[in-house]
């Protein structure tokens, strides 16, 4: 491992839905439950609204990893089924992903609900080790390398 | 009985005894401080845990006190300490507080013999015997931070206001009261950092952290419910049935 | 006291069902004082780990009626408070109630927490269930309404840690109990239940044997924020239980204890905690229900019955715990028990969950000797059949598990139900005493360049101690467009609204952005803030600094600082993009359409006529009564036919309600508020009618059964027709045998039909009344005589009813040999096969839906249950909501039910309906997506995504583009990011302002990094 990947700091964007996944990191928050500020929350209302654009766009602006979270499967959407749209628009991405050239673990889906602090931290602690290990987004490291004389 | 004379360490008031007249034995060794007031538990349980048989804090017999009220909340810092002092295994007796008028017939060298002596008899010190040295240094890692604790260090600080004046609602909170709850506080910030210590080394089930300490597997459970509430523990992972628990890092 | 009546209603308990009554009688237009003795509200549900059936998370949907609650403008929430006295009579009460001190200055209060963090002293923590300790300053749960701290005085000691901590001046220990007067035109009681105190079944060993809990303790230990973080433990050695057994009826239907009813909901959530424990524990679990009868009796609750033990391999064991012993070597419980079969067993078991039974809370005959209601025998509030609502003294009501033991969704049922009927007696008061806020006009700022103000909060220490909050201040007057930054000690509290304000008008800012806490509990209230500084609601956003930043990066201050910069930078890039934004209305039609005749039609049709609305009441039939026509006695006693009668003629002459016989609704169509229907009269004519909501009450039918030899021999009949035939005086057998679940809990049909248990039971008591020497044999699979009916299954036990179980594999055989009717049935206890010849067999048939369902379930666009019942909108919360706005259902419609239910959930239908029908224009959230029709391409994708039905295909200029129905979209998105042509946007959270939010919580990390 080189220096430079020892010092790592995975940047990962983090798109919540507002009912159950944001919820739930708020809890973590209320509870204290610490863990590493590697992540940037955007709150959207519902995980069906996530655009696979926003992932790409996400990437492409150099995160390392991407965390999309809604409510559990099946019922539990406060739009009746948004998460499962998630679900689907998730999966189909990954596919695409591996074209790019980008590992499918980047990209991360997850379902957390209001009560689930403790899981919201373990998922972003796993996800800034797991990211770790995979290194900085190879999309960055090209765009670095290209810009080298 | 051991053949050795025990290692005495006594923090002494600057303003206790005069200097020119003390008779000290070789065994006891002095160190200056301002007032006992000053005096932190915590330092008491290091200079223990650095060897010391026996500690003295010698201090002015109230009223007098060049800093007003020191000794008296020495004696409350004392009061804990020995709750502590059991809970590690050294024993109570170690720790000795003095506190003479400046009238007092009997010189330093008299109360240093007397402790010595009862230090003496206790016999070795616990830390000593190489199968408890590890256990009792441990207890003496959780004594010091169950004493640096902010719950125990604003128990303490209130004691005399909540006991002898009144509290926020005009009472009065008895002596026996507050003693009772001073020692069921000690008591927990005791184990939880014992709990901390031993699941920091290596992450612990309920039922091994219980038999090291040797208290029942549910106080320590509820202990560890209280300490992840605080985040100074977390599940590490189940092995078969049981849980193990690991002491977050950042504390 | 104010002269005449009221526009005010006082709620007394804050659980679901008290939060449900307040929510629907402020939403109509009337004020509501809710009191409860506990420091915040959410009762018994907020304990709760799932719910049944759905295994839906209870905080996750309670959480949002809780905030509702907390912030209706109608809604005053008196906490900690208990009711004193009551003078005055119907329509005009005072109550006087104590509010008891907290300790802690409510209006001062922000809920941060610090007090809780530093207090030396740790109290058990009830909400817990004792399970865990808290500090003696405390809120009871981190989502608790109210979110304002309070001392434990028993456990506190008065060392004024809390006090120097606070720096909101907050804690004032001098605080003493006061009393206050309300005036209020009427009453809703719910005060909800408690668990029964399982110690007093001394020979289950709980509090003596550690691994013996109650269920709502087993509840908190499942729960992911419980005290074991959702591991299932021992409390005795935190080891993972390999084998537990739940024990049901624990201080139910127990003679012994005096409590002869059924507690109603124990069966189920004991299968719902069965599962639930399966799902949490990694290893293998095997989990023993030891019961008397199953009783899902309710909407699709077989069906999860059926899965807990095919999918989930629960274990269910038909029998009576006799007592439950400890191995103290282990701490492992021996439960003696006897089977089916009578035999002894000893059962080793690792844990014991004792599914503990509901009970009037203690103070409660203290509660009804204050409001002079009388209760019955168990303590429960008395209430008859017919008036399922009503207390015995006029103008109060009740609701919930105090009326009944019940779940949760019929006690939500309920709530709204006694929010009608307190309502409809101050129907003239409506809208009287609720505030309308006056704004200023709102600023057009769409031609100006974006001008942001930033307010970034200290929150006292609980951000400022972590996060360099001035050092993000500055980095923040440095970001484009913002013109201003300042940080606040408390940016929530009200003088600092009053500071963002004037900042408004000093700095012409058009834009604000606040840094702080959740959105999800703050963002109203600085909306609320920029619009009265004339700014549109919409033109702010928020930053979480403190619950996703400051308090979960407490040991990396400097990291945390910069992750609050990214975080402001991300919100001020969509600040920057902001739209404002319209809460569309959408006028009301103040007229209800009912569909269906019968007694919950009628019900329905009532209620919302005593409220004031025109109603149109549209039978089938030629003549109105449905269902209730065919019966003739009931268990209770009180005569339905007599009831029946009254209600018609109540109806008839009613000159609001308008009521078509022989009729049908032909179309529906149009949105909530705005519907319009055909329908088709008995002189085949077509009548219009516009109205704005629609009830629901079409009813089911009984099941004609092809089983055992029914239409074949004469002697086989259904309960109703032999209830018929008692009614006529034509009964005469001397040997009957009642077969349970004919038709029901089978392949075809899985769920129960609920009502039979109790018919078989009222019938066989009927029969032994005509002639005691009459045999009666009721073969059965469980008896299903839940709550109050209980006492009647006993009693026809005791005058000789002998009731026989039977298993699928075992069905009784009838058979007719040569012409004598015989039936055979294998007798469990006997263990042997035992033939009768009775002179009549009565088949339980199960209550089956309406056929007419599936196309009025087309027509209106709702959906059906795979048995063919509605579907409502949300099985917990909302009973007898759709989906889609405006629409509701009640009766057996929803699913079957005794009249009692039905009558409860007409008039909630009819609360429900009255929180549209009472306003002139409904108001919608401004989050809503709108289509750009030069780009939408027609596709219909959206269309067919959208889960509420709110986009509809028009055609404009030879071009068929996709129309958003704003008063029905609920602002989810799905729609915008399915579009393949990016016509279809949702306003406030547009691809626009997301990207820009993405671009700019990345670029300056690069930055700072480089």
């Amino acid at each position: 491992m080189s220096e430079a990947q020892k010092d790592f700091e995975p940047k990962i964007v983090g798109f919540l839905c507002n009912w159950c996944a944001y919820a739930g990191a708020d809890l973590a928050g209320v509870s204290r439950i610490q863990y590493p500020p590697n992540i940037r929350i955007i709150r959207v209302m519902c995980s069906g609204r996530i655009d696979p654009a926003f992932i790409l766009e996400a990437l492409k602006n150099g995160a390392d990893g991407v965390l999309v979270a809604g409510c559990h499967l099946p019922s539990d959407c406060h739009y009746l089924s948004g998460n499962f749209k998630a679900l689907r628009r998730v999966m189909l991405l990954k596919k695409v992903l591996k074209e790019l050239g980008i590992e499918p673990e980047r990209v991360r889906l997850e379902w957390v609900s209001a009560s689930e602090g403790d899981k919201f931290a373990a998922v972003v602690r796993d996800m800034v080790e797991q990211i770790k290990k995979l290194g900085p987004n190879p999309l960055k490291m090209e765009e670095t390398e290209g810009k080298q004389p | 009985m051991e053949s050795n004379p025990p290692k005495i360490v006594c923090f002494m008031c600057n303003w206790a005894f005069c200097e020119e007249e003390m008779h000290v034995p070789y065994n006891v060794n002095i160190v200056r401080v301002m007032c006992v007031g000053r005096m932190d538990p915590a330092l008491v349980l290091e200079t223990f845990a650095n060897g010391a048989d026996g500690v003295m804090l010698a201090g002015c017999k109230p009223p007098d006190c060049h800093f007003v009220d020191g000794n008296l909340h020495s004696e409350r810092a004392v009061k804990m300490l020995k709750k502590l002092l059991v809970l590690t295994g050294l024993g109570a007796e170690r720790v000795k507080l003095l506190l003479v008028s400046p009238m007092e017939d009997k010189g330093f060298g008299y109360y240093a013999k007397e402790f010595s002596e009862e230090i003496w008899n206790l016999g070795d010190c616990p830390l000593k015997k190489a199968e408890l040295a590890s256990t009792i240094k441990a207890n003496i890692d959780a004594a010091k931070n169950a004493a640096s604790a902010f719950r125990l260090r604003v128990l303490l600080g209130r004691e005399e206001e909540l006991t002898e004046f009144m509290n926020a609602y005009g009472e009065k909170i008895s002596e026996e009261e507050f003693d009772a709850l001073l020692d069921e506080i000690v008591e927990a910030e005791f184990i939880r950092y014992k709990i901390y210590h031993l699941t920091k080394a290596k992450p612990c089930s309920v039922k091994e952290l219980a038999e090291t300490m040797g208290i029942k597997p549910s106080a320590v459970l509820r202990h560890i419910t209280n300490m992840r509430r605080k985040g100074m523990i977390a599940l590490d992972r189940v092995e078969g049935y049981t849980p193990l628990y690991k002491a977050l890092e950042v504390r | 006291m104010a002269e005449g009546k009221v526009g005010a209603v006082l709620v007394v308990g804050g659980g679901v069902a008290g939060i449900q009554a307040a929510l629907d009688l402020a939403d109509s237009g009337f004020k509501v004082y809710m009191v409860d003795q506990s420091p915040s509200i959410g009762g018994v549900m907020a304990q709760l780990d799932k719910t049944f059936p759905t295994n839906d998370c209870s905080m996750c949907i309670l959480a949002p009626k809780l905030v509702a609650a907390g912030r209706h403008p109608n809604i005053s929430l008196i906490t900690n408070s208990e009711v004193l006295g009551l003078s005055g009579e119907v329509g005009n009460f005072e109550v006087k109630v104590r509010k008891r001190s907290r300790y802690i200055n409510e209006e001062k209060c922000n809920g941060c927490g610090l007090c809780a963090q530093k207090c030396p002293v740790e109290a058990i923590d009830t909400y817990n269930k004792g399970l865990t300790d808290r500090s003696a300053v405390y809120v009871e749960f981190p989502q608790a309404v109210p979110l304002k701290f309070k001392i434990d005085r028993e456990k506190c000691i008065g060392c004024r840690t809390c006090q120097e901590v606070c720096k909101a001046n907050a804690v004032e220990y001098d605080q003493k109990d006061s009393e206050i007067v309300l005036n209020v035109g009427s009453i809703i009681l719910a005060p909800g239940f408690e668990p029964f105190d399982a110690r007093l079944k001394s020979e289950y060993g709980y509090g003596r044997y550690q691994n013996v809990v109650t269920s709502i303790e087993f509840e908190r230990i499942l729960s992911a924020s419980g005290p074991y973080a959702g591991i299932v433990l021992r409390p005795s050695d935190g080891e993972i239980p390999r084998k537990i057994a739940f024990v049901q009826c624990v201080g139910s239907r127990d003679a012994q204890l005096g409590n002869n009813y059924c507690s109603a909901a124990c069966c189920m959530y004991s299968i719902k905690e069965a599962i639930i424990a399966k799902e949490h524990v990694p290893t293998k679990l095997d989990c023993t229900i030891l019961y008397m009868d199953i009783r899902a009796y309710g909407k699709e609750f077989d069906a999860y019955y059926k899965r807990a033990q095919e999918e989930y391999g629960i274990r269910f064991v038909r029998s009576r715990v006799a007592s439950i012993t400890e191995d103290p070597a282990t701490g492992n419980l021996l439960v003696h028990y006897v089977g089916e079969d009578e035999t002894p067993r000893i059962e080793e078991f690792d844990m014991v969950v004792l599914s503990t039974g509901m009970q009037p809370p203690k103070n409660v005959e203290k509660l009804a000797e204050t409001l002079g209601i009388k209760l019955n025998k168990y303590r429960f509030c008395q209430t008859n059949i017919f008036t399922p609502l009503e207390t015995s003294k006029p103008g109060v009501y009740v609701c919930g598990a105090f009326s009944s033991p019940k779940d949760i969704p019929e006690s939500v049922a309920q709530a709204s139900a006694a929010a009608a009927k307190a309502m409809a007696i101050i129907a003239p008061e409506r809208g009287k005493l609720i505030s309308v806020k006056e704004y200023p006009t709102e600023k057009d700022v769409s031609q100006e360049e974006p001008r942001i103000g930033v307010f970034i909060c200290h929150c006292g220490i609980n951000i400022g101690g972590i996060v360099n909050v001035p050092e993000v201040v500055e980095y923040a007057k440095k970001l484009p467009n913002v013109v201003y930054a300042e940080d606040n000690l408390y940016t929530c509290s009200d003088d600092t609204q009053k500071r963002i304000r004037e900042k408004i008008e000093e700095y012409k800012l058009n834009r604000v952005v606040v840094a702080s806490c959740t959105p999800r509990t703050h963002e109203p209230l600085f909306r609320e803030t920029v619009r009265e500084a004339g700014l549109n609601s919409y033109l702010f956003e928020m930053a979480n600094i403190r619950d996703q930043c400051s308090w979960v990066h407490m040991h990396e201050p400097k990291e945390a600082t910069e992750k609050a910069k990214d975080l402001v930078r991300s919100v001020v890039a969509k600040a920057r993009l902001l739209k404002p934004l319209k809460n569309p209305t959408v006028n009301v039609t103040p007229v209800g359409l009912v569909i269906g005749g019968g007694v919950s039609g009628m019900t329905a049709a009532l209620e919302l006529a005593n409220q004031g609305f025109e109603v149109h009441l549209v039978e089938r039939e030629k003549e109105l009564g449905g269902h209730l026509r065919k019966i003739y006695y009931l268990l209770e006693g009180e005569d339905p036919q007599k009831h029946l009668q009254r209600l018609v003629k109540a109806v008839m002459k009613n000159n609001r309600i308008h009521v078509y016989l022989g009729a049908e609704v032909t179309e529906v169509s149009g949105f909530v508020g705005n519907f319009k229907a055909k329908i088709r009269l008995s002189n085949g004519e077509e009548k219009q009618i516009e109205h704005g909501i629609v009830i629901v009450a079409t009813g089911a039918v009984e099941y004609k059964p092809k089983e055992y030899l029914y239409g074949e021999d004469p002697r086989v009949v259904t309960q109703h027709e032999l209830e018929e035939k008692i009614a006529k005086g034509e009964f005469n057998a001397e040997k009957v045998v009642m077969i349970q679940c004919v038709g029901a809990r089978n392949e075809e049909r899985p769920n129960c039909a609920r009502i039979c248990c109790g018919q078989a039971i009222k019938n066989a008591l009927k029969i032994k009344e005509l002639n005691p020497d009459t045999e009666v044999y009721v073969l059965y699979k469980d008896v299903r005589s839940y709550g109050f009916k209980e006492e009647y299954y006993r009693e026809a036990a005791a005058k000789g009813v002998l009731f026989i179980n039977y298993s699928d594999e075992r069905k009784p055989k009838v058979k007719n040999e040569g012409g004598k009717l015989k039936v055979a049935f294998w007798e469990p206890v006997l263990k042997q096969e035992v033939q009768m010849e009775p002179d009549l067999i009565v088949l339980s048939a199960a209550t089956i839906p309406n056929p007419d369902n599936k196309h009025i379930a087309e027509m209106l666009k709702v959906p059906l249950t795979k048995d063919g019942f509605f579907l409502e909108a949300h099985m917990k919360l909302r009973p007898v909501d759709f989906q889609t706005d405006g629409v509701f259902l009640c009766g057996m419609a929803h699913s079957p039910k005794f009249i009692e239910e039905s009558i409860s959930q007409a008039c909630a239908a009819a609360a429900r309906a009255a929180t549209i029908l009472s306003k002139k224009a409904l108001e919608m959230e401004g989050i809503v997506a709108s289509v750009d029709e030069d780009l939408c391409s027609g596709c219909r994708i959206c269309e067919y995504l959208c889960p509420y039905g709110a986009i509809e295909m028009l055609e404009k200029e030879g071009k068929t583009v996709a129309h958003v129905i704003e008063a029905l979209c609920k602002g989810c998105g799905v729609c915008g990011t399915a579009c393949p042509t990016k016509a279809i946007t949702l306003g406030h959270f547009t691809n626009e302002e997301i990207l820009a939010q993405v671009r700019a919580i990345l670029k300056e990390m690069e930055v700072a990094t480089a």
